[in-house]
């Protein structure tokens, strides 16, 4: 064996798996290295290293993984805020960007430590966040630093490089090229960036026939084909919620999840603050809808409708605003339902406001049109924008056209960018296997998943936060996007894919979008104004301007309705992983779903008659079958849902993904075919006899407040008649009934106030809490024991008939007592008070006794049964790249340690010591909590209970704010708004 | 042995054999009986028989579960206290339930030993060793709990006030430092009191030991004992001494315990009856487990002359007025929820009749407050066997109201968002396991080296209730 070597007698040598240093002590002899000398001359000197070569190799090998190891962007980024002389170690920077949802850009404001992103707040100047958030902004965060996002290039599965990739790509480009590039197509989905835009306009040079597909699985085609019915051109409503009397919301959720969201909740609840003063302002919000969601439990007046009738309903209505809108009559309920909107609407003429969902059919929106146009709304209420969509083309027609052109052998060569449709296209397309018959496939994606794995190739994307592009909200302004990191593990830009089309391979993203826009704006001085974007984050003078729009007077066409028959399925988005992007992101995963309270996966959702009905109760595996195609899934009862609908969120079910993301919940795209993208009739539901398994996960498990005034509320003219109704028997005792002299605070005494009239229980706080303060994930099953760690939680209760419930929402953050129970029951004094009356906590003090928590009437308390921060992470989230992601301001809490909510104490010694330094005083709304920040409706209020001036002075005097559980005299600073409805009956049927 | 074989047969048939001839209660000490004779049977039981398989047998038994024990505090201590079922709302469970039950069990010893001395309860004399060794024990026990509760044991002496750099010091408004302080002075008066309780024992043991060890070892137990008067003069005196001390450290530990929870704001814990509560709940738990210890070791070891049926009859009557005391304490507690007009502690109450854990609570008010009825009967307070199994019962009761006490308040606070149960893990189940596995194998040794019948003061019954000669 010594004497007649070769490379295959290595390769067997190193098979059987024995550990080996180098190829001389594998194959054990001289003649092996002779060979290789002479074989491989360049690697001739490696063999002959000696002690002190080698000492040099690893110093050299050290030297290159700290130059590795991430870093601030090498090209020059601009600070946001504080533009310091010099990076000054443990100050944060802030920075301007954008953050894309559905192709629309969220403008964001990213906090950078020492060149790591660690916080994400909305931009104040960007128009669609105005410095909220949302919980998929916060959680991008965590999301940036991922590590099972894809590392490296792939060729059909193994690691290659972008040279070899090139090496293939251009040929195939080239031969393409010369056919005018028939056969070269292109599929992403909405794409807002003008950039972009205009690259692909720059590749019809070179290939005239590329087409652009579209496709993302919760498109925008609805509204557009709703606005060219009834204006006969192309539009996209954009509702102007804060200009609105009555708002009517035919199955529109814009308060759930939806890329424009924080714009429209801040818009919404402009309209709805109850104050001492003036209460009669109030706006009020029909809604109309099959499934419960945040917009119907906002709502005052509320029909739960299977959206087979919903049409019907709109269409009464049209035909009631004297459109011609044939379609059936509506039953007596939804006859008087309908009178009271449709006088409700009247009455408020031009500040009336209908919207459509959607998932709505385009005859739908275009009643909604026709009738805000009626009402003289159009221009006040509405408006009618361009497509901020480049390039708009509906999404079902583009993949389905894809899908058949796949098929008919006639697709060359398939760039996909982003978009996932192995995965979320329509099942009756049979995307997969249409795709196989594309010769050359490519795709740019943050994670090597279901789609990526029928590609030839995989070039690894580049995340919003490492990435130069520019978006457009959703009122057209354009935000630039710029990165706060360098790529982690060497992602790529859209942009720089389309380089490669365009025969520019070389092309930074970063030149691309400053070229772009250097040519975009013909001016003098590029460079200062494009600092002063960068600054800012956004593009001046981007917004769209509105279209003049003339209603048509032709007929609508006559109603195409889904099946009576039947379940009728519907398939809304997930609050919490949206359509699957964010289903590897743990803190999104855990996020209890506003209204199910689910973690950790989706749930068949069904009323409660059709639950007795069927014989199912909460946690049963059903299967649901639609068309011949089944899954099974566990139950939710939800009240206030339309009966017979059945509801099953998109984005679970990811087979190849990540180790957050994979397997959990149901894939409601194997069920989901292009007849019907948003709701199916004809669905039917049985109980398999089994308990789901995994079992369902919840972190609330009472939903009644069992006759206790937890969440106080009243209508508004209960208000008006009398403002101190929140006054009960069990409020909380006067001072006078202590001996004690009231405790003194002197300086600073911090206080918040939270309106639950305008909270709308999107979650965004929690997520923005847990970013904020390290709080850990602890994992499905933990949850399950009971152990989710939120510092601030959303509870909430259902009140009244469950078929129409009232839905309540508290959000229960530290109470901050000044009569603490927790504090004097501590053996140690771990919970201390502090001279500004903070609850808090020493971390290093507490031996866990946990005696705190169990006193705490508020349950506000976390305690780390286990390491959740390190030793004993869920899944991969302990490892290196989530710690980059920390708070450094904030303690990460080790095992058997309680935790809790400290009003964000860091924040309150950072604003403070900036003020010292600046030689000022702290001013009212100097700090803010990250609860408040993120809040897209300013529900959360914080300030300095001794500044007379400050908003949290003024909330704590109105008549409807109270303690909870104030009767206990533990004396809370965290004080409530009651929450305020606004009824139509309480008028007196006007 | 025959003599004391032939009393067992007629007391555990249930019949007092010798209480027709006096037509009056049988006596606490058979009438046969005299100095010899008893100091006979007690100390053979240490020093003349060798153990037998049985024994061996218990002991295989008790020592594999004290390795459980031993196993669940070492994986406890490495994982975390996590391995339990607790949760966030439910943070206390099985853990605070053992330690409220041992701590109850360690009342009784002390009880029968100083109130019964100071009463001169002469009955108390058979059963009082035992009683205050099993004290020892449980306390020693319980006061593991709540250090091995902690989410970080480790640094449990931060309890301690001690001159640390930081000037750190206890907080001492929490229940929980007078906690430390009650079981500690608890422990310590225990182990005084039985050990110098032994002393003359020690030397009785020494005198009769035939090994030389065992002659060493009881002599360095014993102290210099020689039994002359000066030494019975002085004995006397700190004898008494000490028990008058132990009845307020009684009710001290106890009325602490009880106060760990009465000091919260919860529903069903903030309650002014808490500390009698407590401490009549664990006198009755502590003689329902002297009972349930009484009844082998008076088999097993033979001294059917020196624990009689009177004994039991008189604790039988001890039980019956815990039971009643405990159901007039239940009957506060729901009457208070009800008259106090607090919903929350109106809720709570219901909640313990229907709410998660109901069979629980309703098995708990039968062997807690029902079961030791049967004993305003008189033939039930002399059948051994149905003292035994009540006995049993009340223990299990008194467990049961221990967690009860923890989880129904955790489970159902304030908030309904916050309501979540509790239920164990194989850990939780595997630590209380192990720590009964414990008591048992320190009774097993107890009983092999130490006289288990006081036998000075059983000698001194004998001559006072005139037996013998």
């Amino acid at each position: 064996m010594r004497a007649g070597f070769d490379l295959e007698g290595l390769r067997v040598l190193a098979r059987d798996g024995r550990p080996w240093k180098s190829l001389d002590e594998l194959a054990g002899s001289e003649e092996a290295r002779a060979w290789l000398e002479s074989e491989f001359p360049r690697l001739a000197p490696l063999l002959r290293t000696d002690r002190r070569r080698a000492m040099g190799l690893v110093g050299a090998m050290l030297g290159m993984a700290a130059l590795t190891s991430c870093g601030q962007p090498e090209e020059e980024v601009l600070p946001y805020v504080n533009m310091p002389e010099g990076l000054v170690a443990g100050n944060p920077l802030f920075f301007a960007t954008s953050l894309p949802l559905g192709g629309i850009g969220r403008g964001a404001v990213v906090e950078s430590r020492e060149g790591r992103p660690v916080k994400v707040e909305g931009n104040p100047d960007h128009p669609l966040t105005r410095g909220a958030s949302d919980a998929f902004m916060q959680a991008d965060l965590l999301g940036l630093y991922d590590p099972d996002r894809s590392q490296t290039l792939t060729r059909r599965g193994t690691a290659s490089s972008w040279d070899t990739f090139l090496g293939e790509a251009v040929p195939v480009l080239a031969k393409l090229g010369a056919r005018e590039g028939e056969g070269l197509r292109l599929l992403t989905g909405a794409v807002t960036s003008p950039t972009f835009a205009a690259q692909v306009a720059g590749l019809r040079d070179i290939f005239p026939k590329l087409r652009w597909h579209r496709w993302q699985p919760i498109p925008p085609d609805n509204p557009r084909e709703g606005a060219r019915l009834a204006f006969g051109q192309t539009a996209e409503p954009r509702p102007r919620f804060d200009q609105a009397r009555v708002i009517l919301a035919l199955d529109a959720d814009f308060l759930g999840p939806e890329p424009a969201m924080p714009r429209f909740a801040a818009d919404f609840a402009a309209t709805r603050r109850v104050r001492r003063a003036g209460p009669e302002t109030m706006s009020r919000l029909h809604a109309v809808e099959p499934l419960l969601t945040l917009t119907g439990v906002m709502a005052d007046e509320r029909l739960a409708l299977r959206s087979s009738r919903i049409e019907a309903f709109a269409r009464a209505l049209g035909r009631r605003f004297g459109l011609g809108a044939p379609g059936p009559d509506l039953k007596d309920d939804e006859g008087r339902f309908l009178d009271a909107v449709a006088r409700d609407l009247e009455g408020a003429g031009p500040a009336g406001l209908v919207v459509a969902g959607r998932g709505q059919p385009p005859a739908v929106h275009a009643i909604a049109c026709l009738i805000n146009a009626k009402l003289g709304a159009v221009g006040r209420t509405v408006e009618f924008l361009p497509p901020v969509e480049a390039e708009p083309v509906p999404h079902l027609a583009s993949i389905t056209d894809l899908a058949r052109d796949m098929r008919a052998g006639r697709v060359e060569a398939l760039f996909i960018v982003e978009a996932n449709p192995v995965y979320d296209a329509p099942v009756d397309l049979a995307f997969e296997a249409a795709m196989e018959r594309v010769p050359f496939r490519v795709r740019l994606a943050l994670y090597d998943d279901e789609t990526s794995a029928h590609c030839h190739w995989h070039v690894p994307a580049a995340h919003p936060l490492e990435a130069w592009s520019d978006l457009r909200g959703e009122d057209g302004t354009v935000g630039i996007v710029q990165p706060m990191i360098r790529p982690l593990w060497g992602g790529r830009t859209a942009h720089e894919l389309l380089a490669v089309l365009g025969s520019n391979p070389g092309a930074s993203a970063r030149g691309l979008v400053e070229a772009y826009w250097r040519e975009a704006r013909a001016g003098d001085d590029f460079d200062a104004w494009w600092r002063a974007a960068l600054q800012r984050g956004t593009v001046p003078n981007t917004a769209l301007q509105p279209l003049a729009v003339t209603a048509r007077t032709s007929d609508l066409p006559p109603p195409r309705f889904g099946s009576e028959e039947g379940l009728e399925l519907h398939f809304p988005p997930d609050p919490a992983v949206y359509d699957g992007r964010y289903a590897n992101n743990a803190w999104l995963q855990e996020l209890p779903r506003p209204l199910t309270k689910q973690v950790w996966g989706n749930a068949v959702l069904i009323g409660p008659a059709t639950a007795s009905k069927l014989g199912l109760g909460d946690g049963d595996l059903a299967a649901l079958a639609l068309e011949g195609r089944t899954v099974e899934a566990p139950v939710i009862v939800q009240p206030g849902q339309a009966e017979e609908t059945v509801g099953l969120t998109l984005g679970y079910g990811r087979s190849r993904l990540g180790a957050i993301g994979d397997g959990v919940g149901v894939n409601a795209y194997d069920l989901r075919t292009s007849q019907a993208l948003w709701a199916a009739g004809g669905a039917s539901l049985a109980p398999t006899g089994e308990t789901a398994d995994p079992p369902l996960i919840r972190t609330q498990d009472h939903h009644a407040m069992a006759g206790r005034e937890i969440v106080k509320e009243a209508t508004l003219a209960t208000f008006v008649d009398d403002p101190n109704f929140v006054l009960g028997a069990d409020d909380a005792p006067p001072d006078t009934t202590t001996l004690y002299p009231k405790w003194p605070y002197p300086g600073h005494a911090w206080g918040m106030s939270i309106d639950q009239t305008v909270c709308i229980g999107c979650n965004a706080c929690v997520v923005a809490c847990q970013a904020e303060n390290n709080v850990p994930v602890v994992g499905p099953d933990e949850v399950a024991r009971g152990r989710e760690m939120h510092w601030l939680r959303v509870d909430r209760y259902y009140k009244g008939d469950p078929a129409e419930p009232l839905t309540l929402f508290q959000p229960v953050p530290c109470m901050q007592c000044e009569k603490a129970p927790c504090e004097p029951v501590c053996p140690v004094g771990a919970p201390v008070h502090d001279s500004e009356g903070l609850n808090a906590q020493v971390y290093n003090r507490c031996v866990g006794t946990r005696f705190c928590q169990s006193g705490c009437p508020y349950k506000v308390r976390r305690f780390n049964f286990f390491g959740y921060a390190d030793d004993d992470a869920y899944a991969n989230q302990g490892t290196e790249p989530f710690k980059a992601a920390r708070n450094p301001e904030v303690t990460v809490r080790s095992r058997g340690v309680m935790e809790k909510c400290t009003y964000c104490v860091q924040r309150i010694q950072r604003t403070r010591i900036a003020a010292e330094v600046a030689g000022r005083q702290l001013e009212d709304g100097d700090i803010q909590t990250a609860c408040q920040q993120a809040c897209p409706t300013t529900a959360i209020v914080f300030g300095d209970l001794n500044e007379a001036g400050a908003e949290v002075v003024a909330l704590k005097k109105e008549p409807h704010d109270y303690a909870l559980l104030g009767e206990l005299g533990t004396r809370p600073r965290t004080t409530y708004l009651a929450r305020i409805r606004n009824p139509l009956s309480d008028e007196g049927e006007g | 042995m025959s003599a004391a074989a032939a009393s067992s047969d007629a007391s555990s048939s249930g019949s007092p054999g010798d209480s027709g001839t006096e037509g009056h209660l049988p006596p606490f000490v058979d009438r046969r009986d005299g100095y010899a004779s008893v100091t006979k049977e007690v100390s053979d039981a240490v020093l003349e028989r060798r153990p037998g398989r049985l024994w061996w047998l218990l002991l295989a038994f008790g020592g594999a579960l004290t390795l459980l024990m031993l196993v669940s505090i070492a994986w406890l201590f490495y994982a975390g206290v996590g391995i339990w079922g607790v949760n966030t709302e439910v943070v206390w469970g099985f853990a605070i339930a053992n330690y409220v039950w041992w701590i109850g069990i360690g009342n009784a010893g002390t009880l029968i030993s100083s109130l019964l001395l100071l009463t001169r309860q002469k009955w108390r004399s058979s059963i009082n060793r035992f009683a205050e060794a099993m004290t020892l024990f449980a306390a020693a026990i319980a006061g593991v709990f709540p250090i091995i509760h902690l989410g970080r044991p480790y640094l449990f002496y931060w309890l301690i006030p001690y001159p640390d750099v930081m000037e750190a010091w206890p907080q001492f408004k929490s229940p929980l430092v007078w906690d430390l302080w009650a079981i500690l002075s608890y422990l310590i008066f225990s182990l005084l009191f039985w050990y110098t309780g032994a002393i003359p024992d020690f030397a009785t043991l020494r005198d009769r030991a035939k090994g030389r060890i065992a002659q060493l070892a009881y002599g360095s137990l014993a102290l210099g004992w020689r039994g002359s008067a000066h030494h019975w003069a002085r004995y006397e005196r700190y004898y008494w001494a000490m028990a008058a001390m132990g009845v307020p450290l009684v009710v001290s530990v106890h009325s602490v315990v009880g106060l760990d929870f009465a000091a919260s704001l919860m529903p069903g814990w903030a309650e002014t009856v808490f500390p009698p509560y407590f401490v009549v709940g664990a006198m009755f738990s502590g003689f329902a487990m002297v009972v349930t210890l009484a009844v082998p070791i008076r088999h097993a070891l033979g001294l059917h002359d020196l624990i009689t049926p009177r004994h039991f009859e008189a604790m039988a009557k001890i039980m019956v007025l815990g039971a009643t005391v405990m159901g007039w304490s239940y009957l506060i507690e729901w009457f208070a929820a009800w008259y106090s007009g607090d919903i929350y502690e109106r809720g709570l109450v219901v909640y313990e009749f229907v709410g998660d854990y109901w069979p629980l609570y309703w098995i708990m008010l039968f062997c807690n407050v029902l079961a030791s009825q049967v004993f305003w009967f008189r033939p039930a307070r002399y059948s051994i066997a149905l003292i035994f199994v009540v006995s049993i019962l009340v223990n299990l009761g008194m467990w049961l109201e221990r967690l009860l006490i923890v989880i129904n308040t955790l489970s159902h606070g304030f908030l309904p968002a916050n309501w979540q149960t509790y239920a164990p893990t194989f850990w939780d189940v595997a630590l209380l396991l192990g720590t009964l596995g414990f008591f048992f194998t320190l009774f097993l040794l107890l009983a092999r080296f130490v006289p288990v019948v006081s036998m000075h003061e059983m000698r001194e019954l004998v001559r006072e209730e005139g037996a013998g000669r």
